[in-house]
């Protein structure tokens, strides 16, 4: 099997009225064989910035404490917070590095810039950015996930609605996909507070 | 029965007597050699391709009462679902049961052709044909076929005059009989549940319920099984479907989520 498709994965990101939502599955996998059904694929860099990993888990987690440890220093220098598309800069410059020895990793980058702005990005996994208005999508259900956000999305949506729409493009997506599912895990932040929240989905 | 050996006869011509210098030069015994770099090796890159992974839950296993036989309903095409509601239990007559494991299209034709030929030995015997015999002439058809890239891990149960019977024949040639089975890549996760609740003599409900358990078990911890799990009991008087339960919701019907309790909760300070 494919080294993208080892640990299995889903992952959306949703821009809403001064929000956004990120939202992934909870399988860790060998192939078919299912190991865990809580495994957290996405992580917190401050208050107003989310990032996930999907692909190989072992990478995603080694990239997730490379990624923590340079924040961390940014912060200590620059004494504030990084704009997520700084960060989404550093991501991407730092997957270039390893060219030629990619980390097999696709991240998915969610955060509120200035004034507010939602901000989504995803990449691949040596670097190349991909911004979007709307949605992003990653991971082994991808496909299913780019067709049901697309007929699902609406723009400016409240927190609300957009926490439903994620939720929905999700559980469909991944219960045509063997690889990911198992639940849900969804995001919803807007200038004031961040909202987390399980799923409950197919356990097949 | 004539044994199908079509599939062993020689594809070169006999090499004839070479006295026709006549018939100008006889040419060489030559076959369609395929225009390919690898020879020897791209025959098995060519069914690798073809062969579907066995990707599936079945299992069947004899007590008391009868036979109970369980599926899962998914099919799946590497890592896409194609589909959630596939019949994996296939009625060959009203006695018998077969389950479908690995290519659903070899498994489909070939137990219908079981079926056809157990009518017609029906017929010509003015008797029912056994499992024992039934499996016999699976096995002999899949075993003519050895090489050729059929995908079939299939169990022939049924209840005929010596009583339950439950043989399980696939696509290498093997046909073995026994009391326990279970096929398909989430074989070993229903193998733990059924080898730990089996006992012979059970109720039909409780080997029921242990057939449903093993699959919803084998849908949770495989990645190829899915979708519904159907039981089916095979008793004196044939074939009868139990239930069919949707994974899904067995799975917060044997493990509700309980509302977690609240260590500490943060409250309105009057007055502050």
């Amino acid at each position: 099997m494919q080294i993208f498709e080892y640990n299995g994965s889903a992952l959306v990101a949703m821009v809403g009225k001064n929000c956004f939502a990120i939202a992934s599955d909870r399988r860790l996998g060998v192939q078919l064989q299912t190991i865990a059904t809580d495994f957290q694929r996405i992580s917190k860099i401050h208050d107003r910035l989310f990032f996930g990993l999907s692909g190989l888990a072992t990478d995603a987690q080694t990239l997730y404490q490379r990624l923590v440890f340079r924040h961390k220093l940014y912060q200590l220098r620059e004494e504030r917070d990084m704009k997520p598309e700084t960060f989404a800069n550093l991501v991407s410059a730092i997957l270039y590095e390893k060219r030629f020895g990619p980390y097999f990793c696709q991240p998915v980058i969610a955060g509120l810039g200035d004034e507010d702005k939602p901000f989504i990005c995803t990449m691949d996994s040596i670097g190349a950015k991909e911004l979007a208005k709307d949605f992003v999508v990653a991971g082994t259900a991808s496909e299913s996930l780019y067709g049901a956000c697309e007929s699902m999305f609406k723009e400016d949506m409240e927190p609300e609605e957009l926490f439903e729409t994620v939720s929905q493009a999700l559980l469909s997506s991944v219960d045509r996909d063997c690889l990911s599912g198992w639940g849900g895990h969804v995001y919803v932040v807007t200038p004031t507070e961040v909202k987390e929240r399980i799923l409950k989905g197919r356990m097949d | 029965m004539k044994l199908d050996t079509s599939g062993l006869e020689s594809a070169v011509p006999v090499w004839g007597a070479p006295s026709e210098l006549v018939d100008g030069f006889s040419a060489a015994p030559s076959f369609e050699v395929p225009n390919t770099t690898d020879f020897d090796g791209f025959q098995k890159d060519a069914i690798q391709m073809v062969k579907p992974a066995k990707g599936t839950t079945t299992l069947a296993f004899i007590f008391k009462e009868g036979v109970m036989v369980a599926a899962d309903s998914r099919a799946s095409m590497g890592g896409y679902i194609s589909s959630q509601s596939v019949k994996k239990i296939i009625e060959i007559n009203p006695y018998m049961l077969g389950t479908m494991a690995g290519g659903a299209a070899d498994c489909q034709f070939w137990h219908r052709n079981l079926g056809i030929k157990c009518r017609l030995h029906e017929l010509a015997n003015k008797r029912r044909i056994s499992v024992t015999g039934a499996s016999k002439l699976l096995a002999n058809i899949l075993y003519s076929y050895r090489g050729m890239g059929l995908s079939v891990g299939t169990m022939i149960a049924g209840w005929d005059e010596t009583g339950p019977g439950l043989y399980y024949v696939d696509s290498e040639g093997g046909r073995l009989k026994g009391m326990r089975f279970s096929v398909g890549s989430g074989s070993p996760y229903a193998y733990g549940v059924l080898d730990n609740g089996y006992r012979y003599d059970m109720s039909v409900e409780e080997a029921a319920e242990l057939a449903r358990r093993s699959i919803y078990h084998a849908t949770f911890r495989d990645g190829a099984s899915g979708g519904v799990a159907s039981v089916y009991y095979v008793g004196p008087n044939g074939w009868k479907k139990l239930s069919g339960d949707d994974v899904g919701e067995l799975h917060y019907k044997y493990y509700p989520v309980m509302p977690s309790t609240v260590e500490q909760e943060m409250v309105e300070v009057a007055g502050a």
